[in-house]
């Protein structure tokens, strides 16, 4: 009985592994995909709102939509790329959020495999968080939360994303302004 | 008679008594090492079943986590669709954007547009070479072109914020001065 046991255990042991391999890495990217649900309810206080998901299906609807010269170097951007979540909100007046409607998604990125990469902080224009998840040495993800006094920004891309080529899409491949954020004066002057 | 040394070997001895243990003395405990034979052969049995049972018991659970993480996060509906509500006092949205592919409210999921198309064969050919175009775009039905490019619509806007807000950062983080590009020198990736 107890050699039947061993035999059994013995046989069942490297696919029981290979599974546990499998499902590891499908909640790797599952932990790469933010919830952002729990920003639903600032829909109703917001004069603004654009909600985005693209799931991996819709990359690959918009991806056979894409056509002229831009097309290449959007679908280099896009390979690889699992899905794209944005929520914007932006407000008529100030503090009409709370840290606390937030702190859902921050939790969030408080688990393991993210790293903050950049935070920038401003009294008077917000914060503004990059985090990436790192897959080992693999990048598994992108969130970007901005949070400024009367707009509410969370992007989250699940997948391998090329940051320096996403800063230089902005204004390239014909996409144009939406308005959705004013310029900053401080920006003109640089320019 | 005085029994005395019978019991704890004081007063007289008694001759028969110390025959008796002289006797029995032969037999007494003596200590020594254990001597084991030559020949003997030692078989050694390792016992892998707690081994084998705390890892059934992790991979088991490790199963259980990832079936739970996974039935957690599916439980939220998959929304695609793009919502730009605008009051009248909101700023408004650049006209170059067409209308059409933001406002996606009124229609919902539709079918997954299907690019490869299998002909029909005749079932007396057994087997056929085919030519596949490699050059062809695919032939997508209306409703699947405005599912096409609604989502278009969507991923740009969503690139076009994330870029936005990276070089926001970029801004901020290089101030007044320019030095090299931050991000691009943090990673390389992709």
């Amino acid at each position: 009985m107890k050699l039947l046991f061993q035999n059994v255990i013995k046989t069942l042991l490297p696919g029981s592994l290979l599974l546990a391999a499998l499902a590891s890495i499908a909640t790797a990217q599952e932990v790469s995909r933010l919830r952002l649900t729990s920003l639903d309810s600032l829909a109703a206080r917001a004069s603004q709102t654009v909600d985005v998901n693209i799931d991996e299906r819709l990359m690959h609807v918009a991806a056979t939509a894409l056509t002229g010269d831009d097309s290449k170097e959007i679908k280099k951007l896009i390979s690889g790329v699992k899905g794209i979540y944005v929520k914007s909100f932006e407000f008529e007046h100030e503090n009409e959020y709370s840290p606390a409607d937030v702190e859902d998604v921050r939790s969030q990125l408080r688990l393991p495999g993210w790293s903050k990469l950049v935070n920038v902080t401003s009294k008077k224009e917000g914060n503004v968080e990059v985090y990436v998840l790192f897959n080992g040495d693999a990048v598994g993800g992108l969130a970007i939360l901005s949070t400024e006094p009367k707009e509410l920004t969370v992007v989250n891309i699940v997948g391998p994303v090329d940051l320096q080529k996403l800063a230089e899409f902005e204004g390239e491949f014909g996409i144009p302004d939406l308005g959705l954020e004013p310029i900053k004066p401080k920006a003109k002057k640089e320019n | 008679m005085n029994d005395d040394y019978l019991w704890d070997k004081s007063g007289e001895p008694d001759p028969e008594i110390q025959q008796l243990e002289q006797i029995l003395g032969t037999l007494r405990y003596q200590p020594r090492p254990l001597e084991l034979p030559d020949d003997l052969i030692v078989q050694r049995r390792r016992n892998y079943f707690p081994l084998m049972a705390i890892a059934a018991t992790f991979v088991i659970a490790l199963l259980a986590a990832g079936l739970w993480w996974r039935t957690t996060s599916q439980k939220k509906p998959a929304l695609h669709e793009v919502k730009v509500d605008q009051p009248a006092s909101a700023p408004t949205i650049d006209k170059q954007v067409d209308n059409k592919t933001l406002a996606t409210d009124n229609h919902g999921p539709s079918p997954v547009p299907s690019v490869h198309r299998h002909k029909h064969q005749s079932p007396n050919v057994l087997a056929s070479n085919t030519r596949r175009r490699s050059n062809s775009t695919p032939t997508l039905s209306p409703a699947q072109e405005k599912e096409a490019e609604d989502a278009k619509a969507q991923l740009l806007m969503a690139l076009r914020l994330a870029s936005e807000k990276l070089n926001l950062v970029q801004r901020k983080t290089q101030g007044g001065t320019a030095p090299p590009n931050q991000i691009r020198n943090q990673h390389k990736i992709g």
